[in-house]
């Protein structure tokens, strides 16, 4: 009888093991799940992994990048460049691996406590702080001139005065706006928060919502809402005030007047982007890296972009991905690559592929023609703030996307909703 | 020789025969629970995960996940989730095989599509609700405009009460034929005999079912309910991909708050202190299911 009584426990406990190692067995699964998306990602790789065969062959160092684009047309340009990298040189030789955004801060946390990590890593600016807090990112300070560089760019990546990686690219929201429906109902253009409410309400009709922002409750919301709380003057620290209550309570009369829907707390900046160019939404606050798609999926679609409406100034957020060079791993060959991958010409050559603003200012400003969809962003970019840096900026950001969709969906007033997030802040940042 | 005897006695081999199952145990599965139990008990974060030293703070995550609004809210979600997708699981699925057990044409096959459910990706059944349930494009609000019962679109995913409402409705589909399939399993076991006399006893249809069939069932009942606890109280894809704990934190679960706090706020202590949670709770459980499967078998 007993031995039965031990074989049922092992039986349960097998059941239960998904529960258990709930953080672990996922990652697993994602580890299988790679390859393949490798594999899908494009022909490109084949040939990557091919030349590496017959290099590594003659003795090359590898050399690894994690990062995480979805868009064939950013994969195939990356491995262009990488190689390129390789056919010009010997010692090393350059690997790519895609790694799903969703899971990309899970995979670095993992790799780092298995020390198993890439030796560089393409990463959204504001997690940067938090890698260099782990120790996993290698001092660069003097290998790189980032003098050119737009200031927010390099302090995303600057702690205590050292420079841990280097920015990729650039970008930052700005308001695209449906120019034929704002002919339409004689509207001009937008400048301020209560023209913004006036020109979305004479838009919004059955079928069409005045404007829409991405108010998921994550990163990706707060990096659409900070620029309104920011335009008042308030910071992200401090929200608990006249200004970051305006922000909120803004926003949430957007939703109750009905020229925005509340159904923007499930949709991401993709799907907003897709409502935009399906016709259901007249002006929306977006990226430049929707440009290529929008261009190739709604061609006859007759949008433009400006600044996003002021409160009390202008303002927007930063974006974008940083290099950073993992300590421990193949140091040399990840500096020697980086100084390839950011000269001028291969930086013209990724930024135009992938609808990219250049972080070096100096290329930036002649990077477009001035009619060109993403000049209105180099212009935003005079006015965009990064998040952070903070080693504990996910605290931070988590706090203000609860706030902001507390007030959308109603639980909570502006007032409520500020003190909360304030208390939560308060307790991160002393 | 004499030592190879007695090491492959009878008495001895059925040991031999869970061992390997055993030490597979114990690597994969309790290096696991006990690496996750000591790292709820340190206090590590961004900062020490690779360097530094990782202090001891005892009970002090676990105190502070008890203060937390969002882990007490994750797990009334978790419980009151549960048990409504229990309750009305095993229902339908209890009357579903119920009319399957019933000689008819065609059963066989029907009761085999109506497995179709539980072989579907749990992603893809999550995706396919998400849009059923949308306010705009929804076909549940289509429906109900169509048949008036509603004049405005409802706001299923983006309010917090109907939000857990959706998810409901969503794992009570996917769980039903577990349901069913286990429990037709167990009307086949009842002989045949047993109703053939009640019958000639006089017995109508409710008294047969309620003095034969359930009792008779109960240890299949039993099983069930408690499998079906175990299955849904873990539950983090469908949550995942349909609200992410959304709106407000009000459709959190155990398992996407732990998720969320290791992997997106980095606190890996308290991320794995909530996991151990949700594990004490469904060792109980699971303690109760041994009891339950052995418990036929000493009488």
């Amino acid at each position: 009888m007993k031995r039965k009584k031990w074989i049922a426990l092992l039986a349960t406990l097998t059941m239960m093991t998904g529960v258990i190692t709930g953080c672990g067995s996922s990652g697993e699964t994602q580890e299988t799940a790679e390859p393949a998306a490798e594999e899908e990602s494009s022909g490109e790789e084949a040939a990557v992994e091919e030349t590496e065969e017959t290099a590594s062959a003659e003795g090359a160092e590898a050399v690894t990048i994690w990062y995480y684009w979805e868009t064939e047309g950013h994969q195939v340009a990356l491995d262009q460049v990488i190689q390129e990298y390789n056919a010009s040189q010997d010692s090393y030789q350059v690997t790519a691996k895609y790694v799903p955004f969703a899971d990309f801060k899970k995979q670095l946390s993992i790799g780092a406590s298995a020390d198993e990590l890439p030796d560089i890593a393409i990463l959204d600016s504001p997690d940067h702080a938090s890698y260099v807090d782990m120790g996993i990112f290698e001092d660069i300070t003097g290998k790189f001139d980032v003098s050119s560089y737009y200031e927010g760019t390099v302090n995303s990546c600057t702690v205590d005065g050292k420079l841990y990686g280097v920015p990729f690219g650039v970008n930052c929201l700005a308001l695209y706006y449906n120019e034929d429906m704002l002919k339409d109902v004689g509207c001009s253009v937008p400048t301020t928060w209560d023209e913004l409410k006036e020109t979305a309400k004479a838009l919004t009709t059955d079928n069409v919502t005045g404007l829409a922002l991405c108010s998921v409750q994550n990163e990706e919301g707060t990096f659409n809402f900070v620029p309104w709380l920011w335009s008042t003057g308030a910071t992200s620290y401090d929200i608990n005030n006249e200004n970051g209550i305006r922000a909120l309570s803004y926003i949430q009369s957007l939703i109750d007047e009905g020229v925005m829907s509340k159904e923007c707390i499930n949709w991401t900046q993709g799907d907003v982007m897709n409502q935009f160019i399906s016709g259901n939404v007249a002006m929306m606050e977006n990226g430049p890296w929707q440009i290529p798609t929008m261009q190739s999926e709604a061609p006859d679609l007759n949008w433009k972009v400006t600044l996003i409406p002021k409160d009390s100034e202008y303002s927007s957020v930063l974006g974008g991905e940083n290099y950073a060079v993992i300590s421990g791993g193949n140091v040399d060959g990840a500096l020697d690559f980086l100084t390839y991958a950011t000269s001028e010409e291969k930086v013209k050559f990724m930024m135009e592929k992938f609808g990219y603003i250049s972080a070096d200012k100096t290329i930036a400003e002649n990077q477009f023609e001035a009619d060109s969809p993403y000049q209105p962003f180099v212009e935003e970019l005079n006015y965009a703030m990064p998040r952070g840096p903070l080693a504990e900026w996910p605290g931070v950001s988590d706090a203000i996307s609860l706030a902001f969709n507390q007030v959308i969906t109603g639980t909570a007033t502006p007032e409520d909703a500020a003190a909360k997030a304030q208390e939560t802040i308060d307790g991160i940042v002393k | 020789m004499k030592k190879h005897k007695k090491l492959f006695r009878y008495d001895n081999v059925g040991i031999l025969f869970v061992l390997p199952a055993f030490l597979y145990m114990l690597i994969f599965v309790g290096y696991p629970i006990i690496r996750n139990i000591v790292l709820s008990f340190q206090d590590v974060n961004a900062g020490n995960l690779v360097r530094g030293t990782k202090n001891f703070i005892m009970f002090e995550n676990y105190l502070e996940l008890f203060k937390d609004d969002v882990f007490r809210t994750s797990l009334a979600n978790t419980l009151k989730y549960t048990v409504l997708c229990l309750i009305f699981q095993f229902l339908i699925g209890f009357v579903l095989a119920l009319f399957f057990s019933k000689r008819f044409s065609l059963a066989k096959p029907v009761r085999g599509i109506l497995l179709v459910p539980w072989m579907i990706p749990v992603t893809v059944t999550a995706l396919m609700f998400k849009l059923l349930f949308a306010t705009d494009i929804g076909v549940i609000n289509y429906i109900l405009r169509s048949l008036h019962l509603i004049s405005k679109n409802i706001e299923w995913l983006t309010t917090p009460g109907t939000a857990m409402f959706a998810l409901v409705c969503a794992n009570i589909w996917i769980g039903i034929p577990f349901n069913m399939i286990l429990i037709s399993t167990g009307l086949t076991t009842i002989p045949k005999e047993l109703y053939e006399s009640a019958s000639i006893d006089g017995a109508n249809k409710v008294q047969t079912f309620f003095s034969i069939t359930l009792p008779l069932l109960r240890p299949t009942i039993e099983s069930v309910l408690i499998l079906g606890f175990i299955y849904t109280f873990k539950v983090y894809d469908l949550v995942y991909v349909m609200t992410s704990g959304g709106p407000v934190n009000s459709t959190h679960m155990l398992s996407t708050y732990s998720y969320k706090l290791s992997f997106e706020m980095f606190k890996y202590s308290k991320g794995s202190a909530v996991a151990n949670v949700l594990l004490v709770i469904l060792l109980i459980v699971g303690v109760f299911y041994i009891k339950a499967t052995t418990a036929g078998e000493e009488e």
